[in-house]
């Protein structure tokens, strides 16, 4: 079928060509020479997928709990004081999301310090405010300032959360605080980048409008370019939130009190009743953020 | 000013958006205070004590109780890297790689299952006659299924997946590549799917109208159109895979991981903290690499 001449856009950027043309072809060729590559020095066997007869009985034991999740303990004795499984996987839930809600002010409060510094978009405001020279010191302390902290973000998100983790264990121990710094860092790494990336690429309508009318570089930049990305970067905040859970989560496999560390329990003693209960609750609070922020996304995309 | 101030009253405004930020706030201030971050001691002398040895044993072996020498430091790093770090850092990025290539195709398998314009009775347009109800019920419980999969899927980290899989399959490499490829299909999914839905309708209803079916838009229409942006996201999804190989290695014998986890099981920090710089510049590699190849899709789609 002949397609009119640009008669829709895949981005807007250009029209859409027709055909195995341009980038695409030759990325997935090379992604399928590189899969090829590291199954090659993994030494990859695509039989050793097929798991044996043991671990077949192990996985039909396991899945079979999915939807017969433990609501009582499995463990035969047990002192009479323990905590019903209920109660443990609530108060797990509720310290996991502490610990996620908790990480979260810092790290955007450190991606907001290093998205704007690292943004483009408040020392090359020359373009919006007609070439005027008044504040040519910009232009000098500009890339200066963005390079430093484009080079802070990248250092604290290149180490995962779980390896800031094991650093601060080492260093402090198994202390709450901790977990919250270690989830902080690399995320208001992770923040900073975005931000400065949508802050860079949001519609400059409102900046234009605002300059020609007089305003500063300051004024262009917090009134004009900074509110028209805020929508996208609330959006993305929500989205590292629900990231923050599942990392909350997983940081009870080092021994803070979270989902993670009764789950790994109960899947050592084979409890795999149990493991479900924490499983399904993970999933609970997972998809209700997910809705949340899906929602929230919907009314702030006007 | 007043037409500013009449502007600003009548500016459209969400119950839901402004019950969200009070919620937000409240959910992170009521943590902070009720979080138990500040109860005992935050720090001790103990701590302190712990805290300076610690960083002492983050000096490279040789050099703690001498002074400071790059040379010593460099040799005693390029030795590290010759005996175990290269070969851990290649297959770090082999198991990203290979998590990813798996990822991309579960992904694009079940996208189109679960993009609500396709996978229904009647894609795109409204049939002309009207849809037995069986074949409607088939069609909304395929997609009630696909969907429900991709959210598993997701909702469970790659650090659960592997532990898990691990159980299954023991410490081989396997574990931790179906863990990577597992949670990224279903975001993938998930993304490649809302890709098909978003795609400008007209083009597509016209196939339609012109009596295409689903395999045939799909083909020939949604895969050239949603390629670009599903190659953009595979390769967004690709930097945080690098970063989770790093560490899904803690729990198995293959990748920098593994030497983490063995260098904190001995009380070596130094070593320890030559892995995570080992994994540090991997990601930083990988997120150019990344940016690039986005760029090059960006510009020819």
């Amino acid at each position: 079928m002949a397609a009119p001449e640009a008669a829709w856009t895949v981005r807007g950027r250009g029209p859409a060509r027709g055909g195995p043309r341009g980038a695409r072809g030759p990325v997935l060729l090379l992604l399928a020479l590189a899969g090829l590559w590291a199954a090659w020095v993994l030494r990859l066997d695509p039989r050793a997928l097929w798991p044996d007869a043991q671990a077949w009985g192990l996985a039909g034991e396991f899945f079979g709990r999915a939807f017969t999740p433990a609501l009582s303990h499995q463990a035969s004795s047990l002192p009479p004081d323990t905590p019903s499984i209920l109660t443990i996987a609530l108060r797990a839930a509720v310290t996991t999301v502490v610990f996620a809600a908790a990480a979260m002010p810092p790290s955007i409060l450190l991606g907001l310090l290093l998205g704007f510094g690292a943004s483009t978009a408040w020392w090359t405001g020359d373009r919006e405010s007609g070439g005027r020279r008044r504040f040519a010191w910009r232009r000098v302390l500009g890339p200066v300032v963005s390079a430093a902290c484009r080079f802070v973000g990248a250092a604290l998100r290149s180490v995962h959360e779980l390896l800031w983790a094991v650093l601060f264990l080492a260093a402090f121990g198994v202390t709450p605080l901790a977990a919250v710094v270690a989830l902080a860092l690399p995320y208001g790494g992770t923040l900073a980048k975005v931000f400065a990336e949508m802050i860079d690429e949001a519609p400059r309508d409102a900046a234009g409008a605002l300059a020609e009318a007089g305003a500063g570089p300051w004024q262009v930049f917090w009134w004009g370019r900074l509110p028209r990305a805020l929508p996208d970067m609330i959006a993305y905040a929500l989205y590292r939130f629900e990231c923050a859970l599942r990392s909350a989560a997983v940081l009870g496999f080092f021994g803070f009190p979270t989902l993670g560390y009764h789950l790994a329990a109960s899947f050592e003693n084979l409890y795999y009743g149990e493991v479900w209960s924490y499983l399904w609750t993970l999933l609970l609070l997972v998809v209700t953020v997910d809705w949340w922020s899906g929602a929230v996304r919907r009314r702030l995309a006007v | 000013m007043s037409a500013v101030r009449e502007l600003r009253r009548t500016r459209p405004r969400s119950a839901f958006l402004r019950a969200s930020a009070w919620a937000a706030g409240l959910l992170a201030t009521a943590s902070w205070l009720f979080g138990g971050f500040f109860q005992g001691e935050v720090w001790s002398a103990r701590r302190a004590a712990n805290l300076e040895r610690f960083l002492g044993e983050l000096r490279p072996y040789p050099l703690q109780d001498a002074p400071w020498s790059w040379r010593a430091a460099g040799e005693w790093a390029a030795a590290q890297w010759h005996d175990h770090l290269a070969h851990a850092t290649l297959a770090t990025l082999a198991i990203s790689v290979a998590a990813i290539v798996l990822a991309g195709l579960g992904g694009a398998a079940l996208a189109p299952w679960a993009a609500r314009s396709f996978a229904r009775p009647d894609p795109l347009l409204p049939s002309p006659r009207p849809v037995p109800r069986v074949r409607r019920a088939v069609w909304l419980a395929l997609n009630g299924a696909a969907r429900g999969l991709l959210a598993v899927l997701r909702s469970i980290p790659e650090y659960v997946w592997a532990f898990l899989l691990l159980g299954l399959y023991g410490p081989t490499v396997w574990p931790l590549v179906l863990a990577l490829a597992l949670h990224n299909a279903g975001i993938l999914g998930k993304l490649g799917a809302d890709t098909a839905e978003n795609l400008e309708r007209p083009a597509l209803e016209a196939l339609r109208a012109a009596g295409a079916g689903r395999a045939q838009i799909g083909l020939a229409a949604v895969l050239p159109l949603a390629a670009g942006r599903f190659l953009l996201y595979l390769f967004y999804r690709w930097e945080t895979c690098v970063r989770e190989a790093t560490v899904l290695g803690m729990l198995a014998l293959v990748s920098l991981g593994s030497w983490i986890q063995d260098a904190r099981a001995r009380n070596l920090y130094d070593e320890m903290l030559l892995a995570m710089l080992c994994g540090a510049a991997l990601v930083i590699a990988g997120d150019l690499v990344s940016a690039g190849v986005r760029e090059w899709v960006r510009r020819s789609t």
